[in-house]
């Protein structure tokens, strides 16, 4: 439930308004990072408690803190966000084109021009033949798995009788499925620009380009699965050990900061440390015994105080909400009873597990539905479940919850002896976390007489849950929209062709409406209108309780006494980890 | 050092003390032996009194009013340590709370101490059995017995047993569950028994085959032979008492070592899971308050130092009190 | 002795392919399908099946045991034995000390301070004692430098090898010392009261040479079974030392290996765990006689 366990930490067009929702960037660091000049050399290092990045192939990467890392070193994209603080840092800037993304026929094609210059880590020059390579990695499902896969639906490829793309990417398809992709994904006769051919309007497509999953990649350099474990820069790092202890780039000779405009390198190397004792780094960082350290995950609840209480961290820490709505999923195969699932969250003590997870300060906020406030034009309290609906108490309204359990003892008799008797079987991840919230949610539920149990996972917790056969009855989750726009998040979460559904909801007897509308909303182009369909979806999920929802996020990051220029990039809602410089 | 003083005043002891020769038999003797061993009467009683406790552990927190399962969540800071009246130790909380749910610490320990207890005592005594008959079996007739059990041993030792649990656990509980022997938390115990015992009585077998080896080939040994002891008698009156000092030495450092083992499965997510508590899950919990609240640490990390050491000095004096050459 | 040692190698060998072997059929029994664990989130059948494809699952189970068994002796590199074997030698040396001073000492102030300080250490965890040493030593107090950029080798630079496995040493050594300590003060005292001592002595050879030739000797032939038990159980038991202290070792490689289900490496590991345990019963057999002339190798 911490959202250094979250999927993905994603991407936030911040308006005025996302930034009065409470993205608090620490100031004292820009004012004092300000007045001082960037230096160059020294050694970057981050410390992390799990044991590898999820991935590092650029068209596998959708983690959020790991999309800001690599692409912020090694992995450059047709478009970037601009590493600025504040509000301008959600704006597109070129990056390995020359221009943001040219769009015609009411945004069904668009057109990227590359940059001159651009080269690989081989020294072998960017074209346009490299992008479209990379571009059909993600076809291949079956070895290129994980990534965003909004492309298999968007590009202009024709589909089979069951709705999926003929093409399966580069390594094993037809000649013909081939040419359709080809023709999709273009290049010009001087391979310089490519051209992207979609079958419907998406006025936002040139955010997905900000993601490696439209990126160069050399075809006889590609070892499919494997490229995970060494990719080839782009940006002006590149890979020297990837190994069960650290990540370890250095500069990237092939790099020019003429044909770049976003990135400035400063240091010389860039670590990342795997799998060290939370407790460890927590105590690295409150006694600076790594000065040019920086915390990749944040610190245990347990020390948030240290750090945040005591003003000689006043340089060296930040606290900003993040993008990501937590919940938790039902399997509403597993739970039909509507009434179960609502008392499951009246009873739930909403409030003992934040002030357990930091309180409002570091925890976030009651959630209200899954879309984010972050996501602002596309927000709105639900007024069903959180702040500001009729029932809700944040340590759990009981009478309600007794009240719903009793209508259920008569609507559905067999769910009720199942969430008494037998019991309700959540999933979690393995934590030691779960010493203390395991007894607190097996008390409150308790409340309301239900019974739960647990289903604790030590490793493979997504593909276990995402997988219908082997999900309990709830699983803990979290996401973020990819971009602001709940085209990221509602049918990704809850429509049958989204990527994270997680519910099992669309046998639901309330399942055809809302996917009828989803689709509707999709292809609803006047934003404005579009964003009052979100809201009322958000809003019929959450009477639906296809998930209960918990919190807002927060996150914290702290790092040591050396690093300078570190502020909140608010994108994927971590530091501009590229902007970082080591005084030394 | 003086041996032969020492020898001599055991004999002479019962002779000057009474003029009629009264017998005793060897656990008299040992008795005796214990009851003059102040370090080990003391330990005894520790160890006596703190296993009650465990054992008893519902009546005793009735008795002090405490719940092991009571939350008190209003106490706790943002960073989930106890302030105000929850703070420190009090009438309510003679150990005061744990911090992040507020749970008394006492009766957390009391309930937690009976899991680890149960796991430790019971592997122990599973994996000796076992091991105690295989060591003689094979020590005694050597040759080809030997051979086969040896290798058994050997193979046995060679399995990488911790991979094994760890891998095995999940489908083994479910196994256990569907069976209907036990379930949830009382399947994860049967199984880390099991388990334990399964891949801890090669090492017993081990010692004790290597005693064996030396024992045999001893005078007194070869004098029984010659005196045509039947075999049962040789194992029995003259290999299984010389067999009990190392017996003793590793049985109440083992005891601990599986104390530990469950410590470290708790720690790893794979042995018993969270609302129960061991001594390896509140361990586990307070290394991460370690630096925040120390007194949580200290009294739980004290509570299992305590217990060691009470059953080791227990151990010490029990080995002195039985071997028949001992000088005390 | 050489045909012992022929016999037992051929043995060896058998015992590491059935070990292997039954390694493997476990593994491959088990309810769970390793091409699903690593298909992540967007998991069809379509995808399960094709990374069996990948995975080498679809092929008949001894012709995947051959897969594997050749795989592990290409490209795969071990840097596990150095905590180990560091390890063994700092608790033996300990251990063997505190017992011998304690037995030397008997029931007198060295026996019950040695005795106190060694169960103290022992009865924590090693998460325990890993993490405070960690903490405090190298964090905190700053006595021995925060070592995580991987070790240089011994013969590089012994000074920074050391510096880099000391308090991996010293954490694995407190745990297994008090073993050795209570071992040999036992095994001593009982020694001490065996008739030939008393002989040697009122012979008149000096109390050096008892202590030393006949005492220890004596006592040093089942520590050495006990040394090479634990020493193998160290190459791929010390899971949790290496977690804290970030060791590339291969407890650490095995248990996530478990965990994904990378039966190569499991195979790998177990495989060699077996060979070093197989290794050290041998040498430990071969030690035997020589240390008590009353064995006879047959």
């Amino acid at each position: 439930m911490s959202p250094r366990y979250a999927l993905r930490r994603a991407v936030v067009v911040a308006s005025a308004s996302a930034l009065l929702l409470g993205t608090v960037v620490v100031a004292g660091t820009n004012a004092a990072s300000a007045a001082t000049t960037p230096k160059t050399g020294g050694i970057l290092t981050f410390l992390e408690h799990e044991p590898r990045l999820d991935h590092m192939d650029p068209s596998r990467i959708y983690t959020g803190r790991d999309l800001a890392f690599m692409n912020s070193f090694h992995t450059r994209t047709l478009v970037a966000y601009n590493p600025v603080p504040g509000a301008a840092g959600a704006n597109l800037v070129p990056d390995l084109a020359t221009n943001t993304g040219v769009p015609s026929n009411a945004a069904k094609t668009w057109k990227f021009t590359l940059r001159p210059g651009t080269k690989f880590e081989d020294g072998v020059p960017i074209t346009c033949e490299h992008v479209q390579y990379g571009t059909s990695r993600v076809f291949a499902q079956d070895v290129i798995n994980n990534g965003p896969t909004y492309l298999l639906s968007w590009l202009d490829i024709p589909k089979d009788k069951d709705g999926n793309s003929i093409y399966v990417g580069p390594y094993k398809s037809t000649k013909e499925a081939q040419a359709a992709f080809n023709k999709a994904v273009s290049c010009s006769k001087d391979n310089r620009t490519i051209t992207f051919q979609l079958n419907k309007s998406i006025a936002d497509f040139n955010y997905l380009a900000t993601y490696g999953v439209i990126s160069p990649i050399q075809k006889k350099k590609d070892t499919g699965d494997k490229y995970d474990l060494n990719p080839q820069a782009t940006g002006p790092y590149k890979i020297v050990e990837n190994s069960k202890t650290q990540l370890r780039m250095v500069r990237n000779a092939q790099w020019s900061k003429a044909s770049d405009p976003v990135r400035t390198p400063y240091p010389d190397e860039v670590v990342i440390q795997f799998g060290l004792d939370e407790e460890v780094i927590d105590q690295i960082m409150l006694e600076d015994t790594i000065p040019s350290a920086m915390n990749f995950g944040g610190p245990l609840p347990s020390n948030k105080d240290k750090f945040f209480t005591d003003a000689k961290f006043k340089n060296r820490r930040m606290n900003n909400s993040d993008p990501y709505a937590i919940y938790i999923a039902f399997n509403v195969k597993a739970m039909p009873c509507l009434e179960i699932r609502q008392a499951m969250y009246y009873s739930r003590d909403a409030k003992a597990l934040l002030d357990y997870a930091g309180g409002p300060d570091y925890a976030g906020s009651y959630a209200t539905g899954v879309i984010s406030p972050l996501v602002a034009a596309d927000y709105a309290p639900t007024k069903v479940v959180g702040p500001g609906s009729p029932d809700f108490k944040p340590e759990g309204n009981i009478v309600k919850a007794k009240a719903l359990m009793d209508a259920a003892k008569t609507k559905c008799p067999a769910d009720y002896k199942k969430a008494t008797e037998d019991g309700i079987t959540l999933d979690v991840r393995q934590s030691v976390t779960l010493n203390d919230t395991i007894p607190i949610n097996e008390a409150a539920y308790a409340r309301a007489g239900i019974k739960v149990k647990w289903n604790i996972i030590s490793a493979g917790y997504y593909s276990t849950v995402m997988n219908p056969a082997k999900q309990k009855d709830m699983s803990a989750s979290g996401w973020g929209a990819d971009w602001a726009n709940a085209s990221t998040v509602i049918p990704e979460l809850f429509a049958s062709f989204g990527g994270f559904n997680l519910s099992q909801n669309t046998e639901d007897p309330a399942y055809k409406a809302f996917e009828d509308k989803v689709n509707i909303a999709m292809k609803t182009t006047d934003r404005k209108k579009q964003a009052v369909m979100w809201k009322e979806l958000d809003a019929y999920a959450m009477k639906q309780m296809w998930v209960l929802p918990t919190t807002f996020g927060k996150a914290q990051e702290i790092w040591g006494s050396q690093l300078a220029n570190v502020f909140f990039w608010v994108p994927q809602g971590n530091p501009a980890y590229g902007k970082i410089w080591v005084n030394n | 050092m003086s041996i032969n003083s020492a020898t001599n005043s055991e004999v002479d002891a019962p002779i000057s003390a009474s003029p009629a020769i009264a017998g005793r038999s060897p656990r008299q003797i040992a008795w005796s032996r214990f009851k003059r061993n102040k370090v080990g009467m003391a330990a005894a009683g520790i160890s006596i009194f703190l296993l009650s406790m465990s054992l008893f552990a519902p009546i005793v927190c009735r008795l002090l009013g405490i719940n092991p399962n009571d939350l008190n969540l209003e106490g706790l800071n943002s960073s989930g340590i106890p302030t105000g009246d929850l703070a420190g130790f009090s009438r309510e909380h003679p150990l005061g709370v744990i911090p992040g749910t507020g749970r008394d610490l006492l009766a957390q320990l009391l309930y937690g101490s009976r899991i680890s207890f149960m796991i430790a005592i019971l592997t122990t005594a599973t994996a000796l059995t076992i091991g105690f008959f295989v060591g003689i079996v094979g020590g005694y007739f050597r040759g080809r017995v030997d051979g086969y059990l040896g290798r058994f041993t050997d193979f046995l030792l060679a399995f990488p047993a911790f991979f094994m649990i760890v891998a095995l656990s999940e489908p083994m509980v479910d196994r256990i569950e569907k069976f209907g022997i036990a379930e949830g938390n009382g399947a994860r115990v049967l199984f880390l028994i099991l388990f334990l015992s399964f891949f801890g009585w090669p090492g017993f077998s081990r010692l004790i085959r290597s005693q064996v080896l030396s024992l045999r080939e001893r005078e007194f040994v070869t004098a029984a032979q010659a005196m045509g002891a039947t075999r049962r008698r040789i194992i029995l009156k003259e290999l299984v008492p010389n067999l009990w000092a190392p017996v003793i030495v590793v049985v109440s450092l083992s005891l601990p070592g599986y104390l530990a083992s469950e410590a470290v499965f708790s720690f790893l997510g794979l042995g018993v899971q969270p609302p129960a508590s061991t001594w390896g899950i509140l361990l586990s919990n307070a290394t991460r308050f370690v630096t925040v609240m120390p007194s949580f640490f200290l009294i739980t990390a004290a509570s299992l130092v305590i217990v060691v050491l009470a059953f080791n000095l227990v151990g010490d004096a029990l080995r002195d009190a039985l071997d028949p050459r001992a000088d005390k | 002795m050489l045909k012992f040692i022929g016999r037992r190698a051929i043995f060896a060998a058998f015992t590491i392919l059935i070990v292997s072997a039954v390694v493997f059929g476990i593994f491959s029994l088990l309810p769970f399908d390793p091409a699903a664990l690593t298909c992540g989130q967007r998991c069809t059948d379509q995808i399960v099946e094709a990374n069996r494809v990948r995975l080498g699952f679809d092929k008949p189970i001894y012709e995947q045991y051959w897969l594997f068994l050749s795989g592990i002796f290409l490209g795969r590199t071990y840097g596990a034995g150095s905590a180990a074997v560091g390890a063994l030698l700092l608790w033996l040396t300990v251990g063997i000390g505190l017992g011998i001073v304690a037995a030397k000492f008997k029931n007198r102030w060295p026996d019950t301070s040695s005795s106190v300080f060694v169960l103290l250490a022992t009865s924590l965890p090693t998460f325990v004692t890993g993490l405070a040493l960690l903490i405090w030593v190298s964090i905190k107090w700053k006595l021995i430098p925060l070592s995580l950029q991987g070790y240089t080798s011994l013969f590089d630079n012994p000074f920074k090898f050391i510096e880099y496995f000391i308090l991996p040493w010293i954490t694995l050594a407190i745990a297994y010392a008090a073993i050795y300590t209570r071992f040999t003060r036992a095994a001593l005292l009982e020694t001490l009261g065996e008739d030939y001592i008393r002989t040697a002595r009122a012979k008149g050879v000096g109390e050096r040479v008892v202590f030393f030739k006949h005492t220890l000797r004596a006592v040093l032939a089942p520590l050495i079974t006990l040394a090479g038990l634990d020493f193998a159980g160290l190459i791929g038991g010390a899971i949790i030392t290496e977690t804290i202290f970030n060791l590339p070792g291969l407890g650490r490689l095995t248990l996530r290996s478990v965990y994904e289900f990378d039966l190569s490496v499991v195979l790998a590991t177990t495989i060699l765990a077996a060979v070093v345990v197989i290794l050290m019963n041998l040498i430990v057999d071969m030690l035997y006689a020589v240390l008590d002339p009353r064995v006879r190798i047959t």
